[in-house]
């Protein structure tokens, strides 16, 4: 097969045609007759391209545009303007060849029978995905294997929990294997527990298989985990392609350096420390300085010096904290703008 | 497409349907009490479907000069389509439209299979299927009692109008699935369409003016009940034989182009 993206966006753009009326009853009486529209732009001029074999997460606030795209991806939306390939498909035309090589997991919504065991519809896909038989059973019991699901296939649906719910809702999904698989907020209301599992569960999926993944989560630890690439998406407008790592350097340069203390600090020691960085948490019980990373050993050596100072940490700053700053910053600079 | 790649295709339908029903059998049979309340609510709804003909048999002798045993045959057919649409069409449609409404389409949508053909197998109702059982045993009872001894010619017109009529039944069916595309609570078009479905009860004669005119052309109750019955009592010509193929085909073209274009309009509502 020629080397070359598995994925690649020019310029794609989609938008709706959304209705919009003022809140009330007359309001809703008169839209009966006049309703007005307005154009929505939830994709704008979107481009990139993902290899063979990529880990990508999507980020970004809600609305953003992650989930619009994951679907023109997966050839469920016709885009507005440009072009996507998936697998050197057009996904919009829905060919079977293209459709049998992806899988698309929503947390949100569900494609197991509600009232039936798992099972049921683990063999109405085997059927609509032309898996034989041998194939089906083996992947079956490795994937059960693997996210721990014993007898949960065999329960009706309605009964499993949310967690064991959407370990189903994979197996389904990946049955027929395939080369690209968008996981659009797979751990969506799960415990630390289950999200750590499924996170698990999709990282073997990929190291056996080399699967090209495409995640959007609201869990920072799910991309920051699973992903090695990151594309931050705002307003329908891609905004930052490349590691987390180059992110954070980019948008919080400053490295954190944490100790565990059990009194305040008295203000001299505190001015001393600010001149050192940012103070960042003034415990007790944590006490945390951003630092530039040239400043990190001083940094250090002075939080180690403080009286029951413990359980050092240097880190780079919370994904979440990053982002937060990443969209504050777009915000202002939007109200700047429209000033 | 080459013909082993076309007979994969069909093969693949096929086993899809195959599938569908066996998933909508074992949801049936997920509840005992429900598994036997439709049953006995199927029973009864086929044997209702007579009871018309007994208040119109109470008055008067014939009615737009069909006789009471042709009244029966015509019944016969009515049950065989009323079936069909109570046990396939309406309830898949009515899935579909949920699945629209909610999103799930997104599923039906990543299948390697065509999107119509697994909306149209979505869901199956297995007791309505005693409706249109009832059907068959209405029209072999009237056959029998008109001594009726159909040429070939007359067998091979009644499956082109039957096939015709169950064709139109399955167009409509997409055609209000396409219409949930833009107005997501339509879920009472299907029932709209079973009232609808009552004026099939009655021969085509009945109906004068633009009322015959949709029923033939528009909505061809027509072609499903009246045609069949008259192309067993030998009262079926050419002109409405190539009428009724040419309105199923119109209407399965047109179904399948906007289902095409309602597909392109789709938005996957927001998770």
């Amino acid at each position: 097969m020629a080397d070359g993206p598995v994925i690649s966006l020019e310029r794609l753009d989609k938008s709706f045609r959304v209705s919009q009326r003022e809140p009330g009853l007359w309001p809703a009486i008169r839209a009966l007759f006049r309703r007005e529209h307005v154009e929505v732009d939830a994709v704008r001029e979107l481009s990139f391209e993902i290899q063979r074999g990529e880990r990508v997460g999507f980020l970004g606030p809600n609305g953003a545009g992650k989930t619009t795209t994951l679907k023109l991806l997966a050839g469920l939306l016709y885009p507005s303007r440009g072009q996507a390939r998936v697998l050197g498909f057009d996904p919009a035309d829905r060919r079977p060849e293209f459709l049998r090589r992806i899988a698309l997991v929503m947390g949100q919504k569900r494609q197991l029978s509600w009232d039936l065991p798992s099972l049921d519809t683990f063999e109405l896909n085997r059927v609509v995905f032309d898996v034989p038989r041998e194939l089906y059973e083996r992947r079956l019991a490795e994937m059960t294997e693997l996210l721990d699901l014993g007898a949960v296939v065999r329960k009706p649906v309605r009964t499993l929990s949310l967690g064991e719910r959407m370990k189903c809702e994979l197996v389904a999904a990946l049955l027929h294997a395939p080369e690209v698989l968008f996981l659009d907020e797979p751990t969506i209301g799960m415990d630390v527990t289950m999200q750590l599992a499924i996170r698990e569960f999709i990282r073997e999926y990929h190291r056996r298989h080399g699967a090209t993944l495409v995640l959007t989560s609201h869990y920072m630890e799910d991309v920051a985990a699973l992903c090695e690439r990151i594309l931050v998406i705002d307003e329908g407008r891609l905004c930052f392609d490349g590691s987390i790592a180059e992110l954070v350097r980019r948008i919080r340069p400053l490295r954190r350096v944490a100790v565990r203390v059990d009194a305040r600090l008295d203000p001299g020691t505190e001015s001393e420390l600010e001149q050192l960085g940012q103070l960042a948490l003034a415990g007790p019980p944590r006490l945390a300085l951003d630092v530039a990373p040239q400043r990190v050993p001083a940094a250090v050596a002075r939080l180690l010096a403080l009286p029951g100072a413990r359980d050092l940490e240097v880190h780079d700053a919370p994904l979440e904290e990053v982002m937060r700053e990443l969209f504050a910053r777009r915000v202002s600079v939007r109200e700047a703008e429209g000033a | 497409m080459s013909a082993g790649m076309e007979r994969r295709a069909v093969s693949r339908h096929l086993r899809l349907l195959g599938a569908q029903m066996r998933l909508s059998m074992l949801a049936a049979l997920e509840y005992r009490v429900g598994f036997w309340t439709e049953g006995v609510v199927g029973l009864a709804w086929s044997l209702g479907g007579v009871v018309p003909l007994f208040v119109a048999f109470e008055h008067r002798s014939d009615v737009a000069g069909w006789g009471p045993w042709e009244l029966v045959l015509l019944t016969g057919f009515f049950l065989i389509i009323s079936g069909v649409y109570a046990s396939a069409v309406q309830p898949a449609v009515s899935k579909s439209m949920t699945q629209i409404r909610t999103g799930t389409l997104d599923y039906v949508l990543l299948r390697p299979v065509d999107a119509l053909a697994s909306c149209l197998t979505a869901q199956f109702e297995p007791w309505s299927l005693l409706e249109a059982l009832t059907g068959i045993g209405l029209v072999i009872v009237a056959a029998v009692e008109l001594e009726l001894s159909p040429s070939l010619g007359q067998l091979g017109a009644l499956l082109v109008v039957l096939v015709s009529g169950l064709v139109s039944l399955v167009a409509l069916g997409v055609l209000m699935l396409c219409a949930s595309f833009r107005a997501l609570e339509l879920q009472n078009l299907t029932s709209l369409m079973e009232t609808l479905l009552g004026f099939a009860h009655w021969p085509i004669s009945v109906f004068r003016g633009p009322l015959k005119l949709v029923f033939t052309f528009v909505v061809p109750f027509a072609v499903m009940t009246s045609y069949p019955a008259q192309s067993l009592i030998g009262g079926l010509g050419w002109p409405e034989l190539v009428g009724a193929v040419g309105t199923t085909l119109a209407l399965a073209i047109g179904a399948r182009v906007i289902w095409g274009r309602a597909l392109r309009g789709y938005t996957s509502a927001s998770s």
